[in-house]
């Protein structure tokens, strides 16, 4: 049964355009799967997480339909902004920490896990385990920053990539990532 | 006076001159009215979900606290930021600051600068010092972007392309490109996406503004919706972060309520698209991320803020806020001010950052209705309205002495009750005579210059104006 905080990270990421679901573990191979089809991605970048190794999603979501990398993808720059090869990638990411309320995904910079990873691809995939969320910034960020050294680089991810610089009209996909989903997964 | 003033050398005409020629625009008063309009109803559903004034009393608290405890924590940034592996370079101004970054990208052999959106950067006049110096700088901000491809400067802290509609912006990409571009606005912003992959891809630096720096662990944060900020401070092999001396907070806690702030009383949501929280440079055993970073903390007439009567000018956030609340922006747009800073903080900040003899801002402080919409929309609390009052005292002491001796008696005058009494006896015949179906629109004198551009009641409530 999907916890109320899990269900208020979804409502206000899909308020700003972004979508989700709460799964369980057994069920978030085939929930990607699906959300990979449903915006036609050919190659994934999966972040090198002890999560997603647990989950087996490299080994179910390879075969002829796409290209699964895992990070560091060894690709350039050029590759992984989409100007060279496939233009419809995807970004696999584990989220360290999430803010129900506000719908804002955390995502720290790691030795399997790139800055870029999420917003030089054309979509972002999150997962979340429902164990990580927080009513609240400062207590995300407290997690973050009290408990370890600070990463590197903490990014803070609450929608798809969106600019109103044009008559203030909020449109989706200047730089980052098209197309946002997050996978909390219960218990 | 810096040698790098705030306000725009090249911008034409004075601050009368452009306000006028401004007014006369109705495109631009038509994109002005939809975008305050958009703002107005986002801040409202903010007001609705979230007990906004008792966060904004919380904020003014922080911000006050920050700006009292600036040195030390100026000290604990560079100190946490320097164990990191960054850089901190702290520039007394506007001229230190650029030569920094401008030795830095000769040093590194470099020559494209991909840069995300900074006020601080504008401020500094950073793009003219790198291209002086031959660089070639791409904003990547669409809106910046917009602006710098049609040699403009921002009109707004956050929506620097506001005043442009999607057919002047097709223009513009068609000149850059030279190739067709569609003027509806999904296709506009898919054009520049395309675009600036080759920058982001091929830059050397990125360039980064600070929207806020947290002292305890010596992170900077930069708040954006679009994604260039991410990649312009994860791509390039350098990332220089420039920032005003001032925008800083000790821990965690408070950084983490300014950051909800922020996008609420920017963009009217209550959360930004991304933040961005860098602590230094990629970790050796990272495998992106800068291999270098730099802090510029710049003063640029700052620190001489604090502990004056302006000092609760440096609690600005820079959501923009006050200039969509503002009745004089809302008319007019930014770039009639001729400063990065505009609307009711521009009004005060440029002056008061340029020094009381920089008399190129001095009527700025004037530019205003003084009827406090811009306090209360501030989210920090910042009694902007008092403070316009105070700058106006400053610019005045720079006027000529037969003026200042006018004011003072007419001050003077108005204060004695019996004088006062006369002098409304006086104005009210005047009007009698001046008065024309319930207005006078021209003064004799020396006063006509008040009346060149406002025309006075004779009558209370007054008369529709005739057509």
């Amino acid at each position: 049964m999907a916890t109320e905080a899990a269900q208020q990270l979804i409502a206000a990421l899909t308020r700003r355009r972004a979508s989700g679901a709460v799964v369980s573990a057994d069920e978030v191979v085939a929930a990607l799967d699906r959300q990979l089809d449903a915006w036609n991605v050919t190659r994934v970048v999966l972040a090198d997480d002890p999560l997603l190794e647990q989950l087996g999603v490299a080994d179910a979501l390879g075969g002829d339909r796409r290209e699964v990398l895992t990070w560091p993808p060894r690709l350039g720059a050029r590759e992984l902004l989409g100007l060279e090869g496939p233009a419809a990638t995807c970004g696999v990411s584990v989220s360290v920490a999430a803010v129900a309320p506000r719908g804002t995904l955390m995502l720290a910079a790691s030795t399997g896990q790139g800055r870029a990873l999420d917003a030089a691809a054309a979509y972002h995939v999150s997962l979340v385990p429902d164990d990580r969320l927080h009513d609240s910034l400062a207590g995300a960020l407290g997690q973050v920053y009290r408990e370890g050294p600070p990463p590197s680089a903490l990014s803070l991810v609450s929608a798809p990539s969106r600019t109103s610089d044009i008559e203030k009209i909020s449109t989706l996909g200047a730089h980052g990532a098209l197309g946002l989903h997050a996978l909390v997964i219960a218990g | 006076m810096s040698e790098r003033p705030v306000s725009y050398e090249d911008v034409t005409g004075t601050l009368r001159e452009r306000a006028t020629e401004a007014l006369g625009d109705e495109q631009l008063r038509t994109n002005l009215r939809a975008s305050a309009g958009s703002w107005a109803a986002g801040r409202k559903r903010m007001d609705e979900q979230y007990p906004f004034q008792e966060m904004r009393e919380k904020g003014r608290e922080i911000r006050t606290r920050a700006v009292a405890e600036l040195p030390q924590l100026l000290d604990q940034l560079e100190e946490n930021l320097t164990a990191t592996g960054g850089v901190v370079y702290r520039a007394a101004d506007a001229a230190a600051a650029c030569r920094y970054v401008v030795e830095l990208a000769q040093r590194e052999g470099a020559d494209l600068v991909a840069k995300s959106k900074s006020m601080a950067t504008e401020e500094i006049k950073l793009n003219e010092a790198l291209e002086e110096a031959g660089l070639r700088v791409v904003e990547t901000d669409l809106g910046e972007w917009i602006i710098q491809l049609a040699g403009q400067h921002p009109s707004h802290i956050v929506a620097p392309a506001v005043h442009l509609n999607r057919e002047e912006v097709a223009d513009l990409f068609e000149q850059e490109s030279g190739g067709p571009v569609e003027n509806e606005r999904e296709a506009l912003v898919a054009h520049a996406r395309q675009r600036l992959r080759e920058v982001f891809a091929t830059a050397q630096i990125g360039v980064s503004g600070v929207n806020l720096a947290v002292a305890e662990s010596g992170t900077i944060c930069v708040v954006e919706n679009e994604g260039n900020g991410r990649l312009v401070t994860a791509l390039p092999r350098i990332h220089v972060a420039v920032m005003g001396m001032e925008r800083i907070v000790g821990s965690w806690e408070d950084a983490a309520h300014i950051l909800e702030l922020l996008p609420m009383a920017a963009i009217g949501d209550d959360a930004a698209g991304y933040v961005n929280l860098i602590t230094g440079p990629r970790r050796p055993d990272e495998t992106d991320g800068p291999e270098q970073f730099h802090l510029v903390i710049v003063d640029g007439g700052r620190s001489a803020l604090r502990g004056g009567p302006f000092e609760e000018i440096l609690n600005c956030i820079r959501c923009g806020a006050c200039l969509y609340a503002c009745p004089m922006w809302k008319s007019v747009g930014g770039q009639a001010y001729g400063s990065p800073y505009s609307g009711p903080i521009g009004a005060v900040l440029t002056p008061v950052l340029e020094g009381p003899h920089a008399s190129s801002a001095g009527q700025l402080p004037h530019f205003s209705s003084l009827c406090g919409a811009c306090h209360e929309a501030c989210p920090v609390g910042i009694p902007i309205h008092d403070l316009l009052v105070k700058a106006r005292g400053q610019a005045t002491e720079q006027r000529p002495r037969s003026e200042r001796v006018g004011m003072w008696l007419w001050s003077r005058l108005w204060s004695n009750p019996v004088a006062y009494g006369i002098g409304r006896r006086l104005a009210r015949a005047g009007a009698r005579v001046l008065g024309r179906r319930g207005w006078i629109e021209r003064l004799p004198g020396p006063a006509g210059a008040w009346t060149s551009q406002r025309d006075v009641p004779t009558t209370w409530p007054p008369k529709p104006p005739s057509s």
